[in-house]
């Protein structure tokens, strides 16, 4: 089908059968798209991905839009089941989900096959291959956490597959899953280092791939050439950097997570990023009846496709201005819809303008230059207008993973890191960790805890939240923040934070 | 300890302006709130028992470790904005030293608001003006903080960015990446200090890799580094002797 631009004059509207419920997809307008009940999107059902489609979920409707409009998926390799365990990329990456996985999903896509789902694929979709596989408890950290298996290679390697120098040493002090121990961990026979972590959303990536300055802040350093364009790469793609470009996470993907023994061809790759890269999405109507584009608001993933990318915040549109215009209170609403709408345009506002002390997390306080502590607000990281990301490669220690910023989190392995040269400049020689991040690609003690900051578009469709699932909901996330730098966010400040985080 | 600048006269300092100060201390962190940024730097010289105010160091401390402090008192009278005698042009270099972390309230003082430092690199989007001919042989200098290689966002990122402009304008035929490594021992504040010989590598090979990134051929690069740094005058490094050691030169070749 030709391509067509949303944001153009022309008016081609077309229905489109989606999950057996009719949508609504226009292209050339603003999409006016019906809601579907269909939450999963099952490898080689053939369906069209429409121009637009909208998904309930408990704080309103998510909007998936698709730049180019309907696309056929019979034989389209996102869609396709390549794995021999019937999966596909789709599988981890549900537009119900905003792109990526939600829990809720898992636990529904359980009950509903028995666990036969290709989602729960032995090799990552459980905690261990090495487990029985027909057991709940065997993909426990999939069904309460969201969370998929991430098998490192030990050492890491570099992008050609050559072994990294490591300034540090890993040893398991926890095992939970057994997959650090035995055949499985850094000290098998083939080494590798099992982590466990969500699956990031598949969407809005013209702004996770935006290259805003040449430089990376927290490097120290220009940042890395795509070895192919010999451009800029953004650095905000994957949880630990292990891959820079889309056809790099591809790579890792097809390897990994669909098992494949052969490359995805050319052919194939090319159409997978074409498809990623038109696809938008964000919240679009709250559960409290407003459409969160209302009467002067911006919400609604139309404002990410139309929006140029790579933008800091602080020096053009501020991040979350979409709701500036609900700051002043509009006669006629319902009471609630008044005020929900003015708890976002405060949560806006807290988002940007509440500082607080940042202290000890590496990526910010250090090497920098910011100095620790330094104060600042959640858009000192999160600065990307529209999207929240940070428009530097954003590796950033919050502690989620790392003790003693984190969570107990029994289920989970634990690692203690040894610095063998400096030490950590905020944990000192010895690190106790869930998952290293970074530092399982740059082979650096400094990058240890440091994980790629998260999009913030399209939460309220994929709990739980941060790389680990620690925060079941919006409320334990913003109150990990509230924990983790002694911010004292008020009881209406908090809430006003998460309604901001569910109109996303 | 005072190192008096027989440098500064060449500069037109005067003398009184001339005394650069360098001691270790650790740092203390009065948490003003004048918005983002604000907060102010403190370090108090034992040896005079001074409070100075170092918050206008490009590369702020780090309240869990001792720093060493680089710097000249401000030569104009300035609004006591955070309880110490200002420092500027000040350095402050982060220690692996602990100290115990200490924070002061406000007590009425105001701190200041984060102004963006006139050396910050513009955005990729941001149009450059072109640097107009004609070109002679130049050598650019980038500075450190003590013992690091990492160049110092706002500050030696846009040094380095400015070596790169008139680089790619001026095409030399060969670019000579020189790391310097401040190796000769020197009593501070009691203890004797002098950079790892390493770092001088570790900032040459550092900056010849950011030269490839930024697109210039590894062929006309050459890397060498040496200890037993020697002071420069330099306009990027605002008059300040012993952290002018701490470089590399980028010389260019036309």
């Amino acid at each position: 089908m030709k391509r067509l631009s949303l944001y153009g004059g022309s008016l081609l509207a077309a229905v489109i059968l989606f999950g057996g419920v009719s949508l609504t997809a226009s292209i050339g307008q603003r999409p006016k798209a019906a809601a579907t009940t269909n939450y999963w999107w099952a490898p080689g059902s053939g369906q069209t991905f429409p121009a637009s489609a909208d998904f309930p979920n408990a704080s309103g409707t998510l909007r998936v839009l698709l730049d180019g409009g309907p696309m056929a998926t019979k034989g389209h390799p996102f869609f396709t089941a390549l794995s021999p365990s019937g999966r596909a990329c789709v599988t981890c990456h549900q537009p119900s989900d905003s792109m990526s996985l939600s829990a809720e999903t898992a636990q529904r896509r359980w009950r509903e096959t028995n666990g036969r789902d290709p989602l729960f694929a032995a090799y990552d979709g459980s905690n261990c291959p090495s487990l029985p596989q027909d057991r709940a408890d065997s993909h426990s950290l999939l069904l309460t956490r969201g969370l998929i298996r991430i098998q490192r290679p030990w050492p890491p390697r570099d992008p050609i597959g050559r072994n990294i120098t490591v300034d540090y040493k890993i040893e398991i002090v926890r095992d939970p899953t057994g997959c650090n121990s035995g055949k499985y961990g850094p000290a098998a026979e083939h080494p590798t280092v099992s982590v466990y972590r969500r699956p990031r959303p598949l969407a809005n990536m013209k702004y996770l791939l935006a290259v805003g300055f040449a430089y990376d802040p927290k490097q120290g350093m220009p940042l890395p050439l795509d070895p192919e364009t010999k451009k800029p790469l953004s650095g905000n793609l994957m949880a630990d950097g292990r891959a820079s470009t889309l056809t790099a996470q591809m790579s890792d993907a097809a390897g990994s997570h669909l098992e494949l023994t052969r490359h995805l061809t050319p052919a194939q790759m090319r159409q997978i990023t074409d498809f990623e890269s038109r696809v938008f999405t964000a919240q679009q109507r709250d559960v409290s009846g407003t459409a969160l584009d209302a009467d002067g608001a911006e919400g609604g993933p139309m404002k990410l496709f139309t929006s140029r990318p790579g933008q800091l915040g602080s020096i053009g549109k501020p991040v979350w201005s979409e709701f500036e215009a609900w700051e002043k209170p509009k006669p006629g609403l319902t009471r609630e819809a008044a005020a929900f709408r003015a708890s976002v345009a405060r949560g806006a506002k807290i988002f940007r303008d509440k500082t607080f002390l940042i202290t000890d997390s590496s990526g910010i306080n250090s090497p920098i230059g910011f100095g620790n502590p330094v104060r600042n607000a959640c858009a000192f990281c999160h600065n990307m207008s529209q999207m929240g990301n940070d428009v530097a490669p954003g590796q950033v220690d919050l502690g989620t993973t790392t003790l003693p910023f984190a969570d107990p989190a029994p289920d989970l392995p634990l690692f203690r890191i040894t610095c063998l040269g400096r030490p950590h400049p905020h944990y000192g020689r010895v690190i106790y960790t869930s998952d290293p991040g970074y530092a399982l690609t740059t082979g650096r003690c400094a990058d240890v805890g440091k994980i790629t900051l998260q999009s913030l578009r399209g939460l309220a469709a994929r709990a739980p939240y941060f790389a680990n699932g620690s925060a079941k909901d919006l409320r334990g996330l913003v109150d990990y923040y509230d924990r983790r730098y002694h911010i004292g966010y008020t009881e209406q400040e908090k809430q006003d934070l998460v309604n901001l985080m569910r109109s996303l | 300890m005072k190192v008096v600048l027989l440098i500064a006269a060449a500069m037109g300092v005067s003398a009184a302006q001339a005394e650069e100060l360098r001691f270790v201390t650790c740092p203390i962190y009065r948490d003003t709130d004048a918005g983002k940024k604000s907060g102010c730097w403190l370090a108090d010289a034992h040896e005079t028992g001074n409070r100075y105010d170092v918050s206008k160091a490009p590369s702020k401390p780090d309240w869990n470790h001792a720093v060493l402090v680089e710097g000249v008192v401000a030569s104009r009278t300035t609004e006591d904005a955070c309880g110490g005698v200002v420092l500027d042009p000040v350095r402050t270099s982060i220690l692996p030293a602990d100290c115990p972390r200490h924070m002061l309230e406000a007590e009425g003082f105001p701190g200041r608001k984060f102004v963006l430092p006139r050396r910050n690199v513009s955005p990729l989007s941001a149009a450059r003006a072109p640097i107009p001919g004609p070109f002679a042989a130049r050598t650019f200098r980038v500075f450190y903080d003590f013992d690091q290689s990492f160049l110092v966002y706002q500050y030696d990122d846009y040094l380095f960015d400015a070596a790169v402009a008139w680089l790619r304008a001026a095409k030399p035929r060969a670019i000579k990446v020189v790391g310097w490594a401040a190796t000769d021992s020197v009593a501070i504040s009691g203890m004797d200090f002098a950079e790892h010989a390493d770092i001088a590598k570790e900032r040459a090979e550092k900056i010849a890799e950011s030269l490839a990134r930024m697109g210039f051929d590894k062929s006309i690069i050459s890397v060498e580094w040496h200890g037993g740094a020697k002071p420069v005058i330099d306009p990027d490094i605002d008059g300040l002797v012993e952290p002018s050691r701490r470089r590399v030169d980028i010389v260019a070749t036309l």
